[in-house]
């Protein structure tokens, strides 16, 4: 470093200026400033982008949500009311991990003749489990107290849920109920799917 | 700004701090011999943030270490730069420890009434080295488990307490999950809170002696800030420079095969603990682990004291470079030991080809929760080489070696099976010279055998001349995935030379109901013929009686059917080498 100041100290001469001690010292102090900041930022710079990688990995990627079996249409009562089923999903990753037919979810299917609709368990307020009540024939999440109907709508003015259950597509195909299972976004008044 | 800085400074004296940190007397000017402390001190600032980063993404469990390292090595968005920088900053850290210490000792830095600093140096470089140690086994790889398994076992070397002592360390008998949170717990939690403790009261006696200059001060005197604080910045900064590069030249820090106690692997620790492993192999363990670090712990321990007469301080020196020079010695025999031995070369060649297969697996199919070693037991081109080195490589070999790449001291005693059943394979097993060598049926009674005395070496120029086609036509009723078939027509008119040009009819069989003397060549080299051969040669559509040492696998139980069609798909892979 005594070479770098040496250089610098002669710099003013060529152009010059006064060679002050003052300039020199400035010099320094720069040069001090900067190396020790390229120091100090080093270790953080160099894996601050591991930290920022599950949004690199999911934002604007929406793949297409796969058909999955939950259970024969027979399993569903006829005369509408609503049963809770696991959702088993063929093959599912969890960063390093790849599971085969784990369960990863849950819900409510309800059939009206040859349709049926589908819930998610998750209370679109901010993601407890909602229960079905036999005695009042509807859903409600024992969080905090959201009500919906058998339709899915918020009935309770009072709910702080900002949305009806969230539905997802459904089809029966020989007698078995297909759904595309999704997770959405809590707590706002759209539908989004989770990406 | 200002008003802020007032209003804090008033709190706190914040401002007075800093001066004092910035102000200190450097008596002599800045000078580079004093830039290692800081280097050292960047170091260790480097591994506690890349090692918080790592630990976002890495899971102490024996089924979940070497995946998650795999994850942030292939997976996550740069985090191979990342470990390529913690790994590469660690071994930094010993090269400059090493020069901060013989930078002391040579100054005389270690003396009256530095003693007590001297003691706090030497033992961050103990804590140093165990953090080394235990960072080494977390990749849960087959480098780390195996070199840790010969460090823990030194300690049971200490007297009374060692194997206890062992037990706690491993958290049991054998290694597994006990093994790695607990090396974690060291690793990211004990040891650096050591280091920091340790270091606060290096840096506070330091400071309470001040600088020990070496004499003539070649400048007038100045202050921390700003002119060593740049010194030390650029020496900090060509260590990071060269961590950098080291870490773009090696793709980051190495992973190797996930840690199987059932495959075998060349235990080697890192590159600055070789020394210690090559003088395990002169003196016995209790000496290495025990007597010898206590006799050189006790003199290190008393320098300070030696150093003050002029002959003490230069053994002092003397004694380090000694240690050092001796080091590096053990080190160089370490490796070129190693370096001469060709088994070696292959064990690790076959770790890294193992470390490549599981990664391509993990990429392709996921790891399962039982954890990724289960990708490669299960692995059938793993298993064929396995299979062929455990059960046909005594006498068989593949490309020369024995399937792994390992070399076999015997000669061969059965024909190379690389490429076997190959238009190449087949158009030199067909020729007399190639046929009584080694590396087809030289090794067995067939190299006096009919076909070698009666047939290969009867047959004259123009009918040498047509042995290639009738390769070619053996070849493809091995239906090689490697090989073309032949038409129909290219079929028939390479019939007519097995039948009628050279009548190997006369011995062997092909699609015919007689039974011919010599091997059945129906479907030869086919998936089943190779089993059915494999399952038992004796059986009269091979060898008969005439067999020659090659066992029946499948009759005796040698090997199980699954066994025998994993080799057979194995073999049939690929061609020989060239």
């Amino acid at each position: 470093m005594t070479q770098k100041a040496n250089t610098k100290k002669e710099c003013p001469e060529t152009a010059k200026k006064c060679c002050s001690e003052d300039s020199r010292r400035k010099f320094i102090v720069v040069s001090t400033v900067t190396v020790s900041a390229a120091c100090g930022l080093f270790p953080l710079a160099s894996g601050i982008t591991t930290v920022f990688d599950p949004v690199k990995k999911s934002s604007g990627k929406q793949e297409k949500v796969p058909w999955t079996k939950v259970a024969p249409l027979r399993n569903l009562s006829e005369d509408g009311k609503p049963a809770k089923f696991e959702v088993i999903l063929e093959q599912v990753k969890d960063a390093w991990t790849t599971y085969k037919n784990v369960p990863v979810g849950a819900v409510y299917l309800a059939r009206d003749g040859d349709e049926v609709t589908a819930f998610n368990l998750k209370c679109p307020h901010l993601g407890c489990a909602v229960d079905y009540r036999s005695k009042s024939n509807d859903y409600f999440c024992p969080c905090h107290n959201s009500t919906f109907g058998l339709d899915g709508s918020v009935t309770d003015l009072e709910s702080p849920s900002p949305r009806g259950l969230d539905t997802m597509d459904t089809k029966v195909e020989e007698g078995v109920v297909w759904i595309r299972f999704q997770q959405f976004r809590p707590n706002i008044s759209d539908k989004v799917p989770l990406s | 700004m200002n008003r802020f800085l007032d209003w804090l400074d008033d709190r706190s004296g914040i401002r007075g701090i800093v001066k004092e940190a910035l102000y200190e007397k450097v008596p002599g000017g800045a000078r580079w011999r004093y830039v290692w402390g800081s280097c050292l001190t960047f170091a260790f600032f480097t591994q506690v943030v890349t090692g918080t980063l790592l630990w976002m993404s890495y899971s102490p469990s024996a089924q979940t270490a070497w995946e998650s390292v795999y994850f942030i090595q292939y997976e996550v968005w740069g985090g191979w730069f990342l470990r390529g920088v913690h790994h590469y900053m660690a071994q930094a850290m010993i090269v400059l420890l090493v020069l901060h210490l013989m930078q002391v000792m040579i100054d005389g830095a270690y003396k009256a009434p530095r003693e007590l600093n001297f003691w706090f140096g030497i033992a961050l470089l103990g804590v140093t080295l165990a953090l080394s140690l235990t960072g080494y086994l977390l990749p849960w790889d087959q480098k780390g488990f195996w070199a840790t398994a010969v460090a823990t076992n030194l300690i049971a070397e200490v007297p009374l307490i060692g194997p206890i002592l062992q037990k706690i360390v491993v958290g049991g008998v054998e290694y597994g999950h006990q093994t790695i949170t607990r090396f974690f717990a060291l690793h990211a939690g004990i040891l650096p809170a050591a280091l920091v403790g340790l270091v606060v009261g290096h840096i506070y006696l330091f400071r309470k002696h001040g600088i020990h200059v070496k004499e003539p001060r070649p400048k007038k005197d100045s202050y921390f800030w700003p002119d060593q604080i740049l010194k030390d910045g650029v020496a900090c900064l060509a260590v990071m420079l060269a961590v950098i590069i080291l870490t773009l030249y090696f793709k980051g820090a190495p992973l190797g095969p996930p840690a199987d106690p059932s495959n075998e692997f060349p235990a080697r620790p890192e590159w600055y603990f070789l020394f210690l492993f090559q003088l395990l192999k002169y003196v016995p363990a209790f000496w290495g682990a025990v007597i010898i670090p206590l006799v050189l712990g006790l003199l290190i321990f008393i320098q300070p004291f030696l150093g003050a007469s002029r002959k003490g301080h230069q053994f002092n020196i003397g004694f380090w470079w000694c240690l050092l020079a001796g080091a590096a010695g053990l080190t160089f025999l370490a490796f070129s030991e190693d370096r001469s031995n060709s088994n070696h070369g292959a064990a690790v060649k076959e770790a890294e080809w193992q470390a490549n297969r599981v990664v391509q697996i993990a990429q392709e199919e996921g790891i399962p929760p039982a954890g990724a070693v289960t990708l490669l037991r299960k692995d059938h081109e793993n298993r064929g080489r396995r299979i062929f080195a455990a059960h046909c490589a005594s006498c068989h070999r593949y490309n020369g070696h024995d399937g792994r790449g390992y070399s076999v001291e015997e000669d061969p005693s059965a024909p190379e099976l690389a490429g076997f059943a190959s238009q190449e394979w087949l158009t030199k097993l067909l020729n007399y010279e190639h046929y009584t060598s080694l590396e087809y049926f030289g090794g067995t009674a067939f190299k006096d055998g009919t076909m070698a005395k009666k047939v290969l070496q009867k047959f004259d120029k123009e009918e040498q001349e047509l042995l290639p086609q009738v390769a070619i036509l053996l070849s493809d009723l091995a239906e090689l995935p490697y090989q073309e078939s032949l038409t129909e027509e290219k079929r028939e008119s390479l019939m007519d030379i097995f039948y009628d040009d050279l009548a190997c009819i006369d011995c062997h069989d092909i699609d015919s109901e007689g039974e011919g003397s010599a091997p059945d060549l129906t479907g030869y080299g086919s998936k089943k013929w190779m089993t059915d051969f494999i399952i038992n040669p004796e059986h009269e559509r091979f060898y008969g009686k005439k067999n020659d040492r090659m066992p029946a696998f499948g009759r005796d139980n040698k090997l199980t059917s699954e066994e025998i069609e994993i080799v057979v798909d194995w073999i049939r892979l690929r061609p020989a080498e060239k």
